[in-house]
């Protein structure tokens, strides 16, 4: 006991005094390290952003007399004196309330992040008349066409309603046919190149043109999906191995082996697909095959690490019994681990192909091939129309795709002992393996999937890598990546905050325990869960378009873009979170004779405070890797200048830029696990 | 035929769980281990099929240093000795079928065994075994299908496969109902009579190693403190073993 009292009762006096000059010292004095650690790297990183803000865009001017400088060094000395007092009741072992602390931090992000984010409200209000034109033309994509004095025009949906009603009045009305626009998505009749097994067969000469069907934008970004979701399953079930604790401690000279593979797959991983298709494409060009390999590297890290966790977690008794019969490394391989990791690796595959799909849509934006490219072609054009129709194309797919995914997720994780086979499962098993092989030999031929192109890159493809690793560290171009990844970040953290507060309220309109009850409320809880699904199953880059004819090219069109695509997981999640409620602690303050909001605040609040903040975080994360590329669209931040680089072949400044993004993912990676660890 | 010299394992973490524990088996014995959770009861069972590596001490197999075995040598030495787990380690998604011919792993070369391929009287053996523990209508059900007592004789046919001279049983009886315990065991001593295989069996209940041990060792945090006939196990033993705070109670 005592040594006990002798550990805690440090000297206040001297630990406040610590803290008073490094932040967080006192507190890791008294062995508080992780509130040490916090406090230290808040203070430091809003001193930074506050000195750097006003170095670079003046935020937060004031005059005193002779001096100039910003007024937020006040809130950020607030958060230091709160630091220091914290100190002072840590050593005390008392408790000091944190929140004027959090506020004054708050408000030295949100300021920051409001100037440089760009965010104008005025604009956007003086531009709503641009806004409701392109809103129109969304809400009427180029899907049917008609004529009209003699020109092919889009029918939307009055031209279409009219028709119907036309129709059944039985009046003559103009014919309405689907249009080129909806040919060029889903695919038309026209001159193709001959398939390959026919130029096998003689059947076809290479080069030469002949009728047949031309491939839609979309089904070659299916494909793309597929193909990247096939290629990076059986790439990673081998590295998955290698980066499993468990499998590499078996073998002489494993463990080496191990923190190899796990560093590559970190590195890996946390480049975005989209960064990929950049780097790809100096390697084997632009098209829907340089989608497939910029998806397929990226996925095989992220399958592989996911793979490898499911290793390490299975169940060792299996393992010690078949050692113990005297199996070798490989039978006990075969015979204890396979078995066990069959359903979780097909589960992470079917969610992988979610990923995927979603992916695939807009690698075109920067690797050519698939909807992707469609849609920069589209908005090149400003065809919002043809655009739209791209849009509402992709939601449809991204939702079945789904669907679909999560359908068999659940129905392999459920793992039910299968029933006696039924017969005719063999004929059954052979038509699905025979289809199987012709979507993926049609996918194959689609993408133009080559060998022979990647073990072949161009003859100065050496030079480049060697450019690409001899990172170029000049003050200018060091610098110039920090501002931008401030940038990125801050809009990351805007499109957060704002997503959260519009899904705040639609996330209780979509929770069926709340609005699944009675008729009226069922169609909020339907209406508001399909407006999730709609917006999240189109990528933020898709959205940007829309913003940047709103307010223009900038970090405030990507944010909005971002905060599309945020309102909608964080919508859904939050649903999700209030559905889980457990109901026990309602029915227990009800009982005490409570009224509404006492029982919301006691009994719903505790509740679903910590799972709403672990998604934020979560989101924030997410957030910070899709600004990465938001830039490529118009969007702001560091993609544009990324897309800059690569486009003006200055690879050692793209490398730099490509380090910087590796680094920042990987930190907040890092934070945002370790944060959402403690609330959970 | 086994011979445990002066056997001591220290974990990494600095637990002491063997400390010069010596003891003999002849062929043919039913010997009983008792003893506490965390005696080295577990630690004991795996140092002979060396699951577990020995820090220091001796055990000789038929006069060979299974202490010394490297490789391939320790794998022969392991497929002559069955084991049998608490917990059953089967692999619950595959049929007990495959379950059965993992005992077999030690005798089929490596590269037919993981293609799945196994030479018809192996079969033929685990149709054998699995009817001789009663369960011959489940050959092709998943082994998760089945109940505790089910998969524990899945187990036990596993081990039979491996035409054991020795079956060590760690707690094969502890994750299942008292009523099921006998079914169990019984089964053991019917190996142990019928076909003469030794038996070193890790037991909880002093009813149990009464009824089926021809001998019993008893472990105390890691020190052999026992050693003799399972009626000389008195008060007093009993107390020295279990501690002055046990009573002693029985099943059935």
């Amino acid at each position: 006991m005592t040594l006990l009292k002798e550990n805690k009762q440090k000297n206040p006096a001297l630990v406040t005094f610590a803290s008073a000059f490094v932040p967080g010292l006192g507190q890791i004095i008294s062995k508080k390290l992780w509130r040490g650690i916090a406090f230290f790297v808040l203070i430091l990183i809003s001193a930074f952003l506050t000195d750097w803000s006003f170095i670079h865009f003046n935020i937060g001017k004031i005059q005193i007399s002779a001096l100039t400088t910003t007024w937020l060094w006040l809130p950020v000395a607030i958060v230091w004196l709160w630091n220091i007092f914290d100190s002072y009741f840590v050593a005390k072992n008392k408790t000091i309330n944190l929140l004027p602390a959090i506020l004054c931090a708050c408000i030295v992000l949100y300021v920051i992040a409001w100037n440089i984010t760009k965010i104008n409200i005025g604009h956007m209000v003086s531009n709503f008349g641009d806004m409701k034109t392109i809103l129109t033309q969304l809400a009427n994509p180029d899907i049917l066409s008609t004529q009209e004095n003699g020109h092919t025009v889009v029918c939307g949906w009055k031209c279409a309603t009219d028709f119907v009603i036309n129709k059944i009045q039985g009046k003559p009305s103009q014919l309405i046919v689907p249009s080129q626009n909806l040919g060029n998505i889903f695919g038309q009749q026209g001159k193709v190149d001959p398939p390959f097994w026919q130029v096998w067969l003689g059947m076809a000469k290479k080069g030469q043109k002949i009728p047949g069907t031309e491939t839609g934008k979309l089904v070659e970004t299916i494909a793309i999906g597929l193909m990247a979701t096939i290629f990076s399953t059986i790439l990673a079930v081998p590295v998955s191995f290698l980066a499993a604790h468990n499998i590499m401690s078996r073998v002489p000279g494993g463990q080496p082996v191990y923190f190899v593979v796990r560093l590559i797959l970190n590195f890996v991983r946390a480049i975005d697909t989209v960064v990929w298709g950049l780097i790809i494409i100096v390697w084997v060009g632009l098209g829907s095959y340089a989608g497939v390999i910029a998806l397929t590297v990226h996925s095989v890290a992220a399958l592989a690490k996911l793979f490898s966790e499911e290793i390490e977690h299975i169940d060792p008794g299996p393992v010690e019994a078949i050692e113990a019969t005297g199996g070798d490394f490989f039978q006990i391989i075969r015979f204890a681990v396979i078995p066990q990791i069959i359903p979780p690796f097909l589960s992470y595959t079917l969610l992988r192909w979610d990923i995927n799909m979603r992916s695939a849509t807009v690698i075109g934006f920067v690797a050519g091939g698939g909807i992707g490219f469609f849609v920069v072609e589209t908005i090149r054009m400003g065809a919002y129309q043809m655009y739209a129709a791209a849009l509402w194309a992709v939601a449809v797919v991204i939702i079945l795709v789904d669907a679909i995914s999560s359908y068999w997720r659940n129905r392999i994780l459920e793992d039910k002992p299968q029933k006696q086979k039924k017969h005719g499962q063999k004929f059954l098993t052979i038509i699905y393996i025979l289809v199987g092989v012709v979507v993926f030999l049609y996918c194959w031929q689609v993408d133009g999937i080559n060998l022979r192109d990647l073990l072949n890159p161009g003859s100065n493809f050496g030079s480049i890598i060697h450019d690409f690793i001899s990172i170029d560290l000049s003050s200018s171009v060091v610098g110039g990546m920090v501002k931008d990844l401030i940038v990125t970040v801050m809009q990351a953290f805007m499109a957060t905050t704002l997503g959260a507060l519009i899904a705040f309220p639609f996330s209780f309109l979509a929770a069926k325990n709340l609005t699944g009850a009675n008729p009226f409320t069922k169609i909020l809880f339907y209406a508001s869960r399909s407006l999730f699904n709609v917006l999240r199953s189109i990528e933020a880059l898709l959205y940007v378009a829309i913003f940047v004819f709103w307010v223009g090219i900038g970090p405030f069109a990507g944010m909005l873009a971002l905060a599309i695509t945020s309102f909608a997981l964080i919508g859904k999640l939050f649903s999700e979170a209030i559905e889980n409620i457990d109901s026990g602690p309602i029915e227990a303050v009800n009982a005490t004779g409570a009224n509404v909001f006492q029982m919301i605040r006691f009994a719903v609040l505790p509740q679903i405070i910590p799972p709403f903040v672990s998604y934020l975080i979560y989101q924030w994360d997410i957030n910070i890797r899709m600004a990465t590329i938001i830039g490529f669209a118009g969007g702001g931040g560091i993609g544009l200048t990324l897309l800059t680089y690569f486009g003006s072949l200055q690879y050692h400044k793209a490398g730099t830029v490509v380090l910087g993004i590796v680094l920042i993912v990987a930190a907040m990676d890092f934070t945002s696990a370790k944060i959402r660890e403690e609330l959970v | 035929m086994l011979k445990v010299e002066n056997l001591t394992k220290v974990y990494p973490n600095g637990t002491q769980a063997l400390n010069g524990v010596s003891f003999e088996v002849t062929q043919g014995e039913f010997l009983a281990v008792i003893g506490l959770s965390g005696s080295g009861k577990s630690t004991l069972l795996r140092c002979i099929n060396r699951l577990i590596e020995p820090t220091s001490g001796k055990i000789l197999w038929d006069d060979i240093d299974i202490t010394a075995a490297k490789g391939a040598e320790i794998r022969k030495i392991r497929r002559q000795i069955g084991m049998v787990f608490q917990q059953f380690n089967l692999v619950k998604r595959s049929s007990v079928m495959t379950n059965v011919l993992t005992g077999r792993l030690g005798y089929v070369p490596t590269l037919s065994s993981i293609l799945g391929i196994f030479p018809p009287s192996d079969r033929q053996k685990a149709i054998d075994d699995l009817a001789m523990v009663g369960l011959e209508d489940k050959t092709h059900v998943r082994a998760d299908s089945l109940s505790g007592g089910q998969q524990q004789r899945v187990g036990i046919a596993r081990a039979l496969m491996q035409e054991p001279k020795m079956i060590l049983a760690d707690e094969p009886v502890a994750s299942l109902d008292p009523v099921l315990a006998h079914s169990i065991l019984k089964y053991l001593e019917k190996l142990n009579k019928e076909f003469g295989i030794t038996v070193l069996c890790s037991l909880h209940f002093l009813d149990l190693v009464h009824r089926y041990a021809t001998r019993a060792i008893a472990l105390k945090d890691g020190y052999l403190v026992f050693n003799g006939l399972p009626k000389e196990i008195d008060d007093t033993q009993f107390k020295s073993i279990y501690g002055q705070e046990a009573e002693r109670i029985s099943i059935i």
